[in-house]
C-alpha cells in the first residue's frame, strides 16, 4: 500500500493525463446531474406544490393543464366522492411578461388557485395582485413591482414571493381565480373558461382514505369524463419530462462508461510500462493480489482527487453560468456522482488483472 | 511497411476486433446523427415544408408557435408593411382528437386555403379545401387517405384527403386543415372560447423582396411582434436548441472515446513492441519508415471501421420501427468522419513520438541493464 502512494507523492506527472480526464468528466457528470435536477424542479414545481395527493384532469387532456376542463357540473360531482376533503380549482396561463427597465421578456406561468399550494399564501383577495416565484428575480423582477402580461399589457402587482412553484420551466406568478380569468381574457380568448369551470381541480383527501382508491372513485363517480391521477403521475406526465430524463441518464451512463474506459486504458498501459519492476517484485515475494491492490488504491486515489477538483470545477462554472440556466446543483448529486466515480474506477483498473497476474517472476533476470 | 502489412497479415484477430469495435463506436455517432435529423425534422417540419418563407409571431411568444395569439389589429399592420407580398392567418394547437374510437394527441394547424401556410410536402392525395378536409403526417401511420377524425367532444369531423412527409410539429401526428375547420374544433374542445385567433401570420414577399429583408422590415415597423425567416423560425423553434445541445454532449463524448480506444491500443502495441521497433531501427530502419507503417495501419483500421459503420447504418435505417423517419444526410456523416479521423490521428501522435524516440543504441544497452532510458 506504502509503496502506490509513494509512487502517487514522488512522480504524480505521471498520473496527471488520467487525472485531468477524469477531472473534467467529474464536473461534466455534476453539471449534467445537476441541469437534469434543475430542469425537473422547473418543469414540475407548481404542481409538486399543490397541497392534495390528487389531481383531477378531463379525460380527454391527456393529463395536460392547459388543455383540461372541469366544468362546475363535474366538481360538484368529485365534492360528494366519499374519502374527498377539499377541492379546489386550479388554472394557467403560459405568457410573456414585459418587467419594466428590462430589454429581455420574462416567460411566466400565471395560475388561478383556490386552495393555496405549499408555501404559498391564501389567494390574495384583490384582483391584479400575484405572488412571484422567487426565480423571476433573475429578470429584475422586484417586489412592489408592476408586470405587465401578454399582448393586451395586463397589469399584476407583485405582492410577495414564493419558491420552487415554477411550471413547464416558466417563473410562476400566483394569483386568484378572478385574475387569472382576467388575464385569459386580455391574453388567451381561446381559452377562456366560463365562471365556475377550472382546468384542473386539486383534492385532498381525508385521514383514513386511500387516495389511490378516491381517484378512482372519482372517476367512476363523472363516468369516465375525468382522469384523476397522483401528485407525482401528474407532475411525470408534463410534455417532455420522460424523454429529458431518459436522454440525460443516457449522457451520464455513457460519461461513466468512458470514466471506466479512460482508467482502464491508463492503467494498462502503466502496468505494461512497469512490467520489468512488477516482475522484480514478484521474484523477492510479492503476490499478484498485493501488486493488484496497489493498482487498485491508486485508481481510488486518482478518483476521489479528481472528484475533489471536478466539483470545485463544476462550482466554478455554475457560477458563471447565466441565472436563467435551470442548474441546480445539490449534495446529494454530488455524493452520486462521486460514489460512481469511484465504482467505475475501481473496475476500470480491475480490468488489469489479468496482465497482473500474467506477469512471470523469471522475467526479472531472464 | 512491409513491416505493418506482415504485422496485420499475423494479427488479423487483434486488428480485425479493433476495427470491429471502432466501427460499432462510429456506427454509435453516424445513427445519433441520423436520429438526430429526423428528430428535429419532426419538431419543426411543419414549420420547414409549409408555403410561407417569413413567419410572424407575436413578441411575448418567444418563437412558439402555440404559445402565439395576433389579433386582427396586429394581422392588418403586417400586411400594409411595404414588401408583403400574400399573406395568411396560421393557427397551432395541440389537441385531442378521436380516430376509430381512440383519443390521440394530435398537432393541428390551419391556414387559409389558396394563402401561405400551405403544407408542402405532399405525398398523396391533394390539399384541404373546405372545412371537412385534412392533410395529415403520413409517418405516424395513424391516418390514411377517406379516415375520418373528430374531437373527443364531437363537433366537426375531418376526412383525410392528402398525405404529408416531413411535415410533423412537436413530433405529434400532424393534420392540416382550414382555418374554419382549424377553429371549429378549438370552439369545439373548449366551448368557452369567446374567440380563436390566428397564432402567426405566414408570408411570401413580394416579387424582388428576400425573405430577409421582409423580416427585418416587419420587425421594424410592427413593434409587438417577431417575424422570422422560415429557416430562422425552425432554428428558434423551442426544444430544437436543447435537443441540439443534449446531442453534441453525446455525439462529442462518442467522438472523444473513438479517439481515445484508436489513440490507446496503438500507444500500447507501440509499448509491447518497443524492443523489435529498437531492433529494427538499430538494423537501419529509418525513423520515418516505422511510422509510415504505424500511420498505414491506423489508416487501415479506420477505413475498414468507416465501411462497418456505414454497413450498419444502412441496414438500421431500413429496418429500425423509431416512429421517426430515418433519412441518412451524407454531409453531417462527412463531418463526423472528419472529426473522427482527425481526432484518432491526434490521439496516434504519442504514439509516433514514442516511435521516433526510439534510439537503435538501446538495442544493445537496454535500461534493463543501466543502458539510457
Amino acid at each position: 500500500m506504502k509503496l502506490a502512494l509513494l509512487e502517487l507523492r514522488r512522480r504524480p506527472w505521471r498520473f496527471a493525463p488520467a487525472v485531468l480526464a477524469l477531472v473534467l468528466l467529474t464536473a461534466l457528470l455534476l453539471i449534467l446531474g445537476g441541469l437534469l435536477d434543475g430542469l425537473y424542479t422547473g418543469f414540475t414545481g407548481a404542481l409538486r406544490a399543490q397541497p392534495g395527493p390528487l389531481l383531477v384532469y378531463s379525460a380527454d387532456a391527456k393529463v395536460s393543464v392547459p388543455r383540461s376542463r372541469i366544468d362546475a357540473a363535474m366538481t360538484t360531482e368529485v365534492k360528494q366522492v366519499p374519502g374527498v376533503e377539499q377541492v379546489g380549482g386550479l388554472g394557467t396561463a403560459l405568457l410573456g411578461a414585459e418587467v419594466s427597465d428590462q430589454a429581455a421578456q420574462a416567460s411566466v406561468a400565471l395560475f388561478g388557485y383556490q386552495l393555496a399550494p405549499r408555501g404559498v399564501p391564501a389567494p390574495p383577495e384583490i384582483t391584479g395582485q400575484v405572488y412571484a416565484d422567487t426565480s423571476l428575480k433573475a429578470y429584475g423582477v422586484k417586489e412592489g413591482q408592476t408586470l405587465l402580461l401578454g399582448p393586451k399589457r395586463y397589469p399584476v402587482l407583485v405582492v410577495g414571493w414564493v419558491s420552487d412553484t415554477n411550471f413547464m420551466l416558466q417563473g410562476s406568478l400566483w394569483g386568484s381565480v378572478d385574475t387569472w380569468r382576467e388575464v385569459l381574457a386580455s391574453a388567451r380568448p381561446d381559452l377562456v373558461m366560463a365562471p365556475g369551470t377550472y382546468q384542473v381541480l386539486t383534492v385532498s383527501t381525508t385521514q383514513a382514505a386511500d387516495p389511490a382508491r378516491v381517484a378512482a372513485a372519482i372517476d367512476a363517480a363523472t363516468n369516465g369524463t375525468t382522469h384523476t391521477v397522483m401528485r407525482s403521475v401528474a407532475s411525470d406526465s408534463l410534455p417532455g419530462i420522460k424523454q429529458q430524463r431518459s436522454t440525460f441518464i443516457a449522457i451520464i451512463s455513457t460519461t461513466f462508461f468512458v470514466v471506466a474506459l479512460v482508467v482502464a486504458l491508463f492503467f494498462v498501459l502503466l502496468i505494461l510500462e512497469r512490467f520489468g519492476m512488477y516482475a522484480v517484485f514478484k521474484a523477492i515475494g510479492a503476490s499478484s493480489g498485493q501488486l493488484f491492490s496497489q493498482v487498485v488504491l491508486q485508481a481510488g486515489v486518482i478518483a476521489v482527487l479528481a472528484f475533489m477538483l471536478g466539483t470545485l470545477l463544476a462550482v466554478g462554472v455554475g457560477a458563471l453560468i447565466p441565472p436563467q440556466v435551470p442548474l441546480q446543483l445539490t449534495a446529494g448529486r454530488a455524493i452520486e456522482v462521486g460514489a460512481g466515480l469511484l465504482v467505475m474506477a475501481t473496475l476500470g483498473s480491475a480490468l488489469s488483472l489479468r496482465r497482473v497476474v500474467s506477469i512471470d517472476p523469471a522475467t526479472a533476470i531472464s | 511497411m512491409l513491416v505493418a502489412s506482415r504485422e496485420l497479415r499475423r494479427a488479423p484477430v487483434r486488428f480485425g476486433l479493433l476495427a470491429g469495435a471502432i466501427g460499432l463506436l462510429m456506427f454509435l455517432v453516424f445513427f445519433q446523427q441520423t436520429l438526430l435529423s429526423a428528430l428535429l425534422n419532426s419538431f419543426t417540419g411543419a414549420l420547414q415544408n409549409q408555403s410561407g418563407t417569413v413567419l410572424v409571431y407575436t413578441w411575448e411568444a418567444r418563437d412558439n408557435l402555440e404559445a402565439s395569439v395576433l389579433s386582427p389589429d396586429v394581422i392588418a399592420q403586417v400586411a400594409a408593411v411595404p414588401g408583403v407580398g400574400q399573406v395568411g392567418p396560421v393557427g397551432a394547437a395541440t389537441l385531442t382528437l378521436v380516430f376509430k374510437g381512440e383519443q390521440l394527441e394530435v398537432a393541428v394547424i390551419g391556414a387559409e386555403p389558396g394563402k401561405p401556410g400551405q403544407p408542402t410536402k405532399l405525398i398523396s392525395g391533394r390539399r384541404a379545401t373546405a372545412p371537412g378536409e385534412g392533410v395529415a403526417s403520413s409517418e405516424s401511420g395513424n391516418f390514411g387517405i377517406g379516415d375520418t377524425v373528430t374531437t373527443g367532444a364531437g363537433g366537426l369531423p375531418v376526412t383525410i384527403v392528402g398525405l404529408t412527409q416531413q411535415s410533423q410539429l412537436n413530433v405529434l401526428p400532424t393534420l392540416f386543415v382550414t382555418f374554419d375547420a382549424y377553429t371549429a374544433l378549438r370552439k369545439a374542445a373548449n366551448p368557452d372560447a369567446t374567440a380563436v385567433l390566428a397564432s402567426a401570420l405566414a408570408v411570401v414577399p413580394s416579387s424582388g423582396v428576400s425573405p430577409e429583408a421582409l423580416a427585418a422590415a416587419i420587425n421594424g415597423e410592427v413593434p409587438s411582434v417577431t417575424a422570422r425567416t422560415r429557416n430562422d423560425a425552425v432554428a428558434n423553434a423551442p426544444g430544437v436548441s436543447a435537443t441540439q445541445a443534449s446531442f453534441v454532449i453525446v455525439l462529442t463524448l462518442a467522438v472523444v472515446v473513438v479517439a481515445l480506444v484508436t489513440g490507446f491500443f496503438f500507444l500500447i502495441m507501440t509499448v509491447q513492441k518497443t524492443a523489435a521497433l529498437t531492433l529494427l531501427r538499430a538494423l537501419g530502419a529509418p525513423a520515418g519508415y516505422l511510422v509510415r507503417g504505424l500511420i498505414a495501419q491506423v489508416a487501415l483500421v479506420l477505413g475498414v471501421a468507416l465501411l462497418v459503420a456505414a454497413g450498419l447504418l444502412a441496414a438500421t435505417t431500413a429496418t429500425a420501427n423509431t416512429g421517426l423517419s430515418l433519412t441518412i444526410e451524407p454531409g453531417a456523416l462527412v463531418a463526423s468522419t472528419a472529426s473522427i479521423v482527425g481526432l484518432s490521428l491526434l490521439a496516434v501522435a504519442f504514439s509516433v513520438w514514442r516511435v521516433l524516440r526510439i534510439e537503435p543504441i538501446q538495442a544493445v544497452n537496454p535500461p534493463a541493464l543501466g543502458g539510457m532510458e
